[in-house]
């Protein structure tokens, strides 16, 4: 029994030793999964000997892991308030604006109800959006806020949930319990069971990205680089983030 | 001499792991307390959501103990008397939500009781999906508990009241409930606790509206999104309220044995 013990808690420090290997560690928003899932490919293709290590989670649950010494060598978040309390903290370096993500509404693809435009929102049966406390949930009050009174009212009498994230959000609407949501472009395109419903680009308003090395060791720059050059702009166009 | 002395060489260390043991279980909450200053405490005591969000969990939960224990006794007492392979299976089954991750709970709760359910009922993002969550999550622990203490209870006793002319449910009143008492009290605490503490099942199934459906939990989420020091008072006071019912229930089962 004892001896099993030992053993179990031996193999617990070995895995939580630094390994010998060069590595770059990165933590990043949930909605860059996908665009940096790939783009880890393309560094290690770069730089062969680095083992890229991701970690996604919500901006403020990454701020707080840095605040308590995560090992983050890249921090790359969806609201740029978190990064700038990092920078206050010298936590980090100087953030870099890195791309920008528009607000959309995503529908069932075999929906029930016709929704064409922010408009049809009053009518449906149930909308779900995001908590103001995360930013999905602000940008979309800051949208309700653009448009006329009365047809803002009308549209937040048709919430149902304000959801933690963004995908679940996405995730209740491609399941059909609901007939519309909103959520960024990048977001409604990693999901094939619901289709998108632009808005007016001028009462939209439009997430910024910001990225910025951990520490003073500069382990992140390589990614960093690779994030912000021209390979990079092209893979996170392609997951629909705009410059 | 020598079984005294080996007594004595295995006291220690085990003394030793097991204050181990309540510590590392006690400390979150124990930092969460150390980190957390009395202004803050204050300030989130203050905050509407807090309020609303206790009041909601405090309904829903109450609700979803009083649906387990109805349900959950005659089942408990079928699973503790009944000899047939039948009733090892339903044991086994009661029991898988346990181990299920909430979360999938919550999205077969979707697929189920959601407007595209086969049961044409659409139940989703509403207060009783909340109570759903809660009875589904929580009830395995109440019956659990409740089989153990049934099992205690000798067949004669039961037979001595019956032929005495006490009727079976009379018998099973006052003869069968007052010896499993310590073990249905235990098991209510579980039970309660465990509904008032869930988050994944409610987070898919019932969604996040205040007043609706965001529950204690829910709503510590949500502000460890916004601002930390506001989740850590809210969850402090959770910890304090449950602290309270437990010291009372605690007291009460100790009462009853």
């Amino acid at each position: 029994m004892t001896r099993f013990a030992c053993a179990a808690l031996l193999a617990l420090a070995a895995c939580t030793s630094p390994s010998e290997r060069a590595s770059v560690t990165v933590f990043a928003a949930s909605s860059l999964t996908d665009a940096f899932r790939e783009l880890a490919e393309e560094h290690r293709r770069r730089h062969p000997g680095v083992d890229v290590i991701l970690s996604f989670a919500g901006s403020q649950t990454l701020r707080l892991q840095i605040e308590q010494g995560a090992p983050a060598d890249v921090f790359a978040s969806a609201n740029p308030e978190h990064a700038a309390a990092l920078v206050a903290a010298h936590l980090i370096g100087a953030p870099r604006v890195f791309a920008h993500n528009d607000l959309v509404i995503v529908v069932p693809r075999r929906a029930r109800l016709r929704v064409d435009e922010l408009a049809d929102l009053a009518t449906v049966e149930r909308l779900v959006v995001g908590t103001a406390a995360v930013p999905i949930g602000r940008y979309t009050d800051e949208l309700l806020t653009r448009i006329d009174d009365a047809l803002a009212q009308r549209i937040r009498a048709r919430i149902v949930s304000r959801e933690h994230n963004v995908r679940l959000v996405l995730a209740k609407v491609a399941l059909d319990e609901v007939d519309a949501g909103i959520v960024y472009r990048s977001d409604a395109l990693s999901n094939r069971d619901v289709a998108i419903v632009e808005f007016p680009s001028e009462s939209a308003p439009t997430a910024e990205y910001v990225i910025a090395s951990v520490g003073d060791e500069g382990r992140g720059a390589s990614w960093v680089a690779l994030v912000t050059s021209a390979t990079g702009r092209a893979v996170l166009r392609r997951h629909g983030f705009a410059p | 001499m020598r079984t005294v002395q080996a007594t004595r060489l295995v006291r220690a260390p085990a003394g030793i792991a097991g204050v181990a043991l309540l510590g590392l279980v006690v400390s979150p909450i124990a930092f969460l307390a150390f980190a957390t200053a009395p202004e803050d405490l204050v300030r989130a005591l203050q905050d509407e959501r807090l309020l609303s969000a206790l009041v909601l969990s405090v309904q829903t939960s109450v609700v979803a103990l009083v649906i387990t224990v109805l349900g959950g006794t005659p089942l408990a007492w079928w699973l503790a008397r009944s000899d047939r392979r039948i009733a090892g299976v339903a044991e086994v089954l009661v029991e898988l939500p346990i181990v299920v991750p909430p979360a999938v709970i919550g999205v077969g709760l979707l697929i189920g009781f959601g407007r595209n359910g086969p049961l044409g009922v659409s139940l989703a993002f509403t207060t009783t999906a909340v109570v759903f969550a809660q009875i589904i999550v929580s009830a395995p622990f109440f019956v659990r508990s409740a089989a153990a203490g049934f099992r205690r209870v000798d067949e004669d006793l039961l037979l001595v009241a019956q032929s005495l002319g006490a009727s079976p449910l009379r018998a099973f009143a006052r003869v069968a409930v007052p010896v499993a008492r310590p073990s249905l009290v235990a098991g209510i605490g579980l039970a309660w606790a465990r509904a008032l503490g869930e988050f994944g099942a409610t987070l898919l199934f019932a969604g996040n509206l205040p007043g609706r459906t965001q529950t204690m939990p829910l709503a510590i989420y949500a502000a460890l999104e916004s601002d930390v020091r506001v989740a850590q008072s809210i969850a402090l006071v959770l910890a304090a309220f449950a602290l309270l019912v437990f010291g009372a229930l605690h007291f009460l089962s100790r009462e009853a044995r």
